[in-house]
């Protein structure tokens, strides 16, 4: 579905080394690792906010790395969820419809689908700037997902929300995944939610990807001190091959 | 407590003196001139010179706002939005006319338009600004243009960026996004240039006078007929062209203001 190949990108300090990846179809695929690490680099470098100094990037095998952004076919929230703040909850919803020319039915069909399934009927005629942090967030959500992405691009969506918020966002959010299957690259330096939501975790650490794996190959065997470090995990023992320092620097 | 409460009054005291200050200074300026001509406004109005001025003065002052309009919106949001070598320099050099004098930039375009070639290509255009109302449009554009620039780059760079990506990732291409995005979002800056460019043409004296004269009823602004009624001894239709000039710049402010105000209200609840 999704392989990102050999990218590099400098950009002021912060440094992307050699980025590899591949995401299944309706995998739920998440990056993990601290603040200040470049994941949201990749994120808008997938989505081509950016050109990228080395590498290729691929959607079913064809070459997207050139493409503009508007032909990528991404959905993308982002963590402060960005609502175009002179249009109504309901024009920001359909922007990328109409923005794609679909005809009234299909937009008003879609608008009211996505509506139901997140909650959000009652919210259509506001404006962004009364809206609550959850609220905003289900309406980026809603905006992103209504044109079916090939990919979805989720950026901390759940870092500003409260505990008890979070938590629901997250079940609702796997929920939502199970029924649209849609392929999700999910950022985040969330442990716990990486946990929940994950088919598969990446875990980067200054600029480049340490590992890659399934939550429990992740949490219960980290490839290197560096990844057990960040992951709070002591038992980590050094073995006879390790030289992870060296790749790191 | 005491104390506390002293300091605070004392800052806002500062704050409210200067505040007060000022519009009296404004006002008092305003009214001297009001209070001299206003009775006689009407008899102004009918004159055939006053007349032609007003026309003159509103005709070059929205022609050179327009026209600084169509080349301040690419060039403020190229400044503010991308990257490019020498962008400092290209940024000091479209900000040049601010910092000298209008005289003297009017000089410089006399030169400029009286000069063989420029006279040849501007004459075949139909353009030729020497002398003629067109002068008055272009030296309103060549001092007010930087203005605008320089709000509206401001406004594009206070624009969050991610906004657009995140509607070009919505389908919509660089065009779509800066029409329906970045333009909605700039509306109040923009307001605000128009404004401030429009007033400032309004009255802008020196480099139109140096490019297209003092001809009465041909390059007559009404700047021009306070100039050439003082220099003729006249002094009620100078105050009378005066009292005008304060008038449709008060009306024009406080129309775009409200407007812009009407704006900014729909964007909440």
């Amino acid at each position: 579905m999704l392989s990102v190949k050999h990218i590099y990108k400098k950009l002021g300090n912060l440094k992307l080394c050699d980025i590899n990846f591949e995401v299944k179809r309706g995998e739920y695929f998440v990056i993990l690792g601290p603040t200040g690490t470049g994941k949201t680099v990749i994120l808008e470098t997938i989505a081509g906010v950016y050109n990228i100094d080395k590498g290729n990037i691929f959607i079913n095998n064809k070459d997207i790395t050139n493409l503009s952004p508007e032909k990528r076919n991404m959905g993308f929230v982002y963590q402060d969820y960005l609502l175009f703040p002179h249009l109504t909850v309901k024009e920001n919803i359909v922007f990328g419809l109409k923005a794609r020319r679909a005809s009234k039915e299909n937009i008003n069909n879609s608008l009211s689908k996505i509506c139901k399934t997140l909650r959000i009927e009652h919210l259509i005629d506001r404006k962004p700037n009364g809206l609550s942090g959850g609220e905003q967030q289900r309406v980026a959500f809603a905006r992103a997902i209504i044109t079916s992405p090939e990919i979805l691009l989720l950026d901390e969506v759940s870092s500003a929300l409260d505990p008890n918020t979070k938590k629901e966002f997250q079940v609702n959010l796997k929920n939502i995944h199970k029924k649209l299957n849609t392929t999700t690259i999910h950022v985040t330096h969330d442990f716990n939610e990486a946990r929940f939501l994950a088919d598969r975790i990446a875990v980067m650490i200054k600029g480049r990807m340490c590992q890659i794996g399934t939550p429990e190959e992740i949490f219960n065997n980290p490839s290197s001190k560096y990844v057990a470090d960040f992951l709070g995990n002591n038992n980590f023992k050094f073995g006879d091959g390790e030289n992870v320092k060296s790749q790191l620097l | 407590m005491y104390f506390k409460n002293y300091k605070e009054v004392l800052f806002k005291g500062i704050i409210g003196f200067f505040i007060i200050l000022l519009s009296t200074f404004i006002l008092l300026t305003i009214a001297v001139v009001l209070k001299r001509s206003l009775p006689e406004l009407w008899e102004s109005i009918k004159d055939e010179e006053i007349q032609f001025a007003i026309k003159t003065t509103m005709y070059t002052s929205t022609i050179a706002t327009l026209i600084a309009l169509i080349f301040s919106v690419p060039i403020a949001y190229g400044l503010a939005k991308y990257q490019f070598p020498g962008k400092g320099l290209v940024n000091g050099i479209i900000q040049i006319p601010n910092s000298i004098p209008p005289i003297a930039s009017g000089i410089a375009l006399l030169l400029l338009f009286s000069s063989e070639y420029m006279t040849a290509l501007v004459t075949k255009l139909g353009i030729d600004p020497v002398f003629s109302v067109k002068g008055i449009i272009l030296a309103h554009f060549f001092i007010n243009a930087p203005y605008m620039i320089r709000i509206l780059k401001t406004t594009f760079e206070e624009i969050n960026p991610k906004l657009e990506f995140i509607s070009r990732t919505l389908g919509c291409s660089i065009w779509g996004t800066f029409f329906r995005v970045t333009l909605p979002l700039a509306r109040n800056g923009i307001i605000t240039a128009i404004i401030i460019t429009w007033t400032n043409t309004l009255g802008e004296f020196g480099t139109a006078l140096m490019l297209a004269g003092s001809i009465r009823m041909k390059t007559e602004t009404l700047p021009v007929a306070i100039y050439l009624s003082l220099s003729g001894g006249n002094l009620n239709k100078a105050l009378s062209a005066a009292t005008i000039l304060i008038i449709i710049s008060v009306v024009g402010l406080f129309t775009f203001e409200f407007v812009g105000m009407k704006k900014r209200n729909k964007y909440s609840d």
